[in-house]
């Protein structure tokens, strides 16, 4: 098959999936959105029927306004040569201790150390997927880091004390009543 | 520790034991653990330990402007960081619909393969240190840090550049630099044979690289391997000509591939692209003098600049294999989302775990080094 | 307690030296331990990779005496290339426990002077210093190789002028040092070595070797069993 015979068999397919929406951003990009019902669906096509046999990775993205979490999976194919990222949205649900979303491992084996990484980094649970243990953050006990309610920043200055700097040289500006002009937590934009 | 700490461990009923690699071990990339399970001297399974590394970059990077964080972009892979910042401004440019004037893009290519030639120089080293010759490691970083020189000249920094802008390049490359370039390049030649003659054809190390760490391409397909190590199994994938970025398509270059799949393929794999960069500069320095016109795009003030809203996956070919970067925009003076796909998060987690099974304790460190695996891309 | 140099012998408390040698001999001795040292370099961070330049042909950090050590129980300097993680704070403090005195720190890049670029990072311990005891920070971002060879004759300077006593000091405020690391890892840190009891046995135990926090850690500790397997496969 040459690259217009996968694009339009490409969109025949998506053609079959309910609720589905299709933007060619680019010759070689599209994007996909999909409820998260007929994602894994939708993969399992684009494997088996449409070449796209290379997840080149799963972003997320947190939405605490939507209480939404966003999963894009981005897949390429080597025939096609186009890369179609997969846009789907899941209930951020708060309440519980994690979101939860069924694992493509079974569709593509790459999924497991993304899959992996954002439990660690949003604490979405994926079932089914091999790795769901802590993997980079052993040591880390507090909520996932990456989420927008967690404030690094306050984190950083409740945990750990800085160096005082504050030489000689400093003194004497101090006292011919220099100094630094803007405290560096002052600059904040 | 005093004597008296010390105890007999009963040993198991078995031959299998535990051996840990790293993360402070001469055997190992970087900061990075591996765990085995061994028996005898053959591999049971292996499990890979990352996170040492970690500093939550993309966590950094929504809490600084868009302009900061093209300073802390490139440590994300410490031996080969002009990728990260091209990739980062190419998604910038992407989201804001910018377009990189020719000049600015000719001299992103020419750092882009630099980078990529002392990175593969810095493997080759690496790689040949773990099988026990050390004269190779010692030529690699010496004939890596000429190439850092010119760096030095171009950027201002050796090992981080930080030259790459949103819209283009910081400045324009400084007078006889093509020049000085072009002397490395024929030094490099020269050094072609001698490489071939200690390394590449050594029969000390291709006995000791063949038929290791063997993977073939349906497992590099499944397993989602990119890059040199891709390419060592046969199929001639590369981002540069099948996805191609900046003015890649102009030039004229092999995508070098290998079938065996080993870690001797790897190897040459590497060897033969490092040529192959030697060749494009060579293009580069032909055609460069003769693109005229300004380096960079004019943006806006880059304290205050707020990047339209809008998303955008972009991938280049680094030395490791295809880098991407997923940034998302709302419209904010900060990114509002950074999504690093390192290079190496396949081949130094899930890929290594597979191949390490059945192989030889020894030559685990060089499936390692041959995979070209770096670690703070795995973590971030 | 005398000491002989960086060496520290017991003495009986009380006895002074009478030898008119000793001076001699202590210079004697810091000569030579400024010209041989062996380092040991945990690349924890960016900062490792000037290192093969510095220690390969072309700035040739061996001219000085200095070669890399690839265990801690041989190495003399150990070498903090960069930022610490949490995780591998805890790998460095195990790893420099285990190093025989005399022993030395260097802190290499900004990072471990006070954070440097990560100072928002969740992930990274900030002052190096509040956990280990460092002899000298070579800052930089990263520092050049010539920097990193000018920071380790800064350090072979202090020890020839007998000045290179840090380590005295994990022993000395051993409890100031527990506090912080027991802050970061949790109450129930511990490590393998007894560092109490090599305090008491070089002589070196004074007032702030004992807190609260070395009470915490007697409550805490477990004596050391054999490693079991516990990966899970």
């Amino acid at each position: 098959m040459n690259c217009e015979e996968i694009n339009l068999w490409l969109d025949t397919l998506l053609a079959e999936i309910e609720e589905i929406e299709v933007t060619r951003k680019s010759e070689r990009r599209v994007r996909v959105d999909v409820p998260a019902s007929s994602l894994p669906a939708l993969l399992e096509l684009l494997k088996g029927k449409a070449s796209y046999v290379h997840l080149s990775a799963i972003s997320c993205v947190d939405w605490p306004d939507d209480e939404e979490f966003e999963l894009v999976y981005h897949c390429w194919s080597y025939e096609a040569k186009s890369l179609l990222s997969a846009h789907t949205r899941i209930p951020r649900n708060s309440a519980q201790e994690f979101a939860h979303y069924v694992s493509v491992y079974d569709i593509y084996k790459p999924a497991a150390f993304f899959e992996r990484d954002i439990y660690e980094m949003y604490g979405i649970y994926f079932e089914s997927s091999p790795y769901m243990e802590k993997f980079i953050l052993t040591e880390w006990n507090g909520p996932p880091p990456m989420r927008k309610d967690f404030d690094a920043e306050q984190y950083v200055n409740d945990t750990f004390n800085w160096a005082d700097y504050h030489p000689q040289w400093l003194q004497e500006l101090e006292e011919d009543g220099g100094g630094i002009a803007v405290r560096p937590e002052d600059i904040r934009l | 520790m005093r004597p008296e700490n010390y105890q007999l461990v009963a040993l198991p009923n078995s031959d299998e034991y535990e051996l840990f690699i790293g993360p402070n071990h001469p055997g190992i990339e970087g900061n990075y653990a591996f765990k085995l399970k061994l028996d005898g001297d053959r591999v049971i399974s292996g499990k890979a330990d990352a996170g040492y590394l970690h500093r939550g970059f993309e966590k950094l990077m929504e809490g600084r402007l868009w302009i900061q964080n093209l300073a802390i972009v490139p440590r994300i892979c410490v031996p080969d960081p002009v990728p990260m910042e091209v990739v980062y401004s190419l998604t910038v440019e992407d989201i804001e619909k910018m377009e990189v004037p020719l000049r600015g893009q000719w001299i992103r290519v020419m750092q882009l393969e630099l980078s990529r030639i002392a990175s593969h120089l810095f493997t080759f080293g690496g790689h040949a240190a773990t099988t026990g010759m050390y004269t190779p490691s010692y030529w690699g970083v010496a004939d890596r840090d000429l190439a850092l020189d010119l760096f030095e000249e171009l950027t201002g920094g050796r090992v981080y550049h930080i030259y790459n802008i949103p819209g283009g390049v910081r400045r324009d490359i400084p007078n006889g630099f093509l020049d000085r370039l072009s002397d490395y390049l024929d030094y490099l030649e020269t050094r072609q044979n001698d490489y071939d003659n200690l390394l590449f054809t050594n029969q000390v190390f291709v006995k000791r690289a063949r038929n290791v760490g063997v993977i073939n391409q349906e497992q590099a397909l499944e397993w989602g391997v990119t890059g040199p190590n891709l390419r060592a199994t046969g199929l001639a994938f590369d981002v540069r000509r099948d996805d191609p970025y900046l003015i890649y398509n102009e030039l004229d270059f092999e995508i070098p591939t290998q079938t065996a799949g080993d870690c001797l393929a790897r190897i040459l794999v590497r060897r033969d692209e490092l040529f192959q960069s030697v060749r494009i500069l060579r293009q580069i320095i032909k055609h460069l003098p003769s693109v005229k016109g300004p380096v960079r795009a004019p943006i806006p003030n880059p304290l205050a600049w707020n990047v339209s809203m809008g998303e955008s996956y972009c991938r280049v070919e680094s030395s490791k294999g295809e880098l991407a970067y997923y940034t998302v925009s709302d419209g904010g003076p900060k990114p509002y989302r950074v999504h690093v796909r390192g290079a190496s998060s396949m081949h130094a987690v899930q890929v290594l775990e597979n191949m390490a099974v059945g192989q030889r304790i020894e030559d685990i460190a060089q499936i390692m080094f041959s995979l070209d695996a770096c670690p703070p891309e795995v973590d971030r | 307690m005398s000491k002989i140099g960086n060496i520290p012998v017991n003495a009986q408390a009380g006895k002074k030296r009478t030898n008119p040698l000793a001076g001699v001999f202590d210079e004697l001795v810091q000569f030579c331990q400024s010209r041989s040292m062996f380092m040991l370099h945990y690349c924890t961070g960016c900062g490792a990779i000037e290192l093969p330049p510095a220690m390969t042909s072309r700035f040739d950090m061996e001219r000085l005496g200095i070669q890399p050590m690839v265990t801690p129980r041989q190495a003399d300097i150990l070498l903090v290339t960069g930022y610490v993680s949490v995780k591998t704070l805890k790998r460095v403090i195990l790893t420099y426990e285990q190093m025989q005195s005399p022993k030395y720190v260097i802190g290499i890049c900004s990072c471990t002077v006070n954070g440097g670029m990560y100072w928002q990072s969740y992930a990274t311990a900030k002052v190096l210093n509040e956990y280990l005891p460092v002899d000298v920070y070579i800052a930089g971002c990263m520092p050049r190789p010539e920097a990193v060879i000018e920071g380790m004759r800064r350090l072979m300077r202090n020890i020839e002028e007998g000045k290179g006593h840090a380590w005295k000091d994990y022993f000395q405020r051993y409890d100031y040092y527990l506090g912080n690391q027991q802050h970061l890892f949790g109450d129930d840190w511990q490590t393998p070595t007894d560092i109490i009891g090599e305090a008491r046995h070089y002589g070196l135990e004074t007032e702030q070797t004992y807190g609260e926090h070395t009470r915490i850690l007697e409550q805490h500790q477990q004596p050391l069993e054999p490693h079991k397997m516990r990966i899970k496969f």
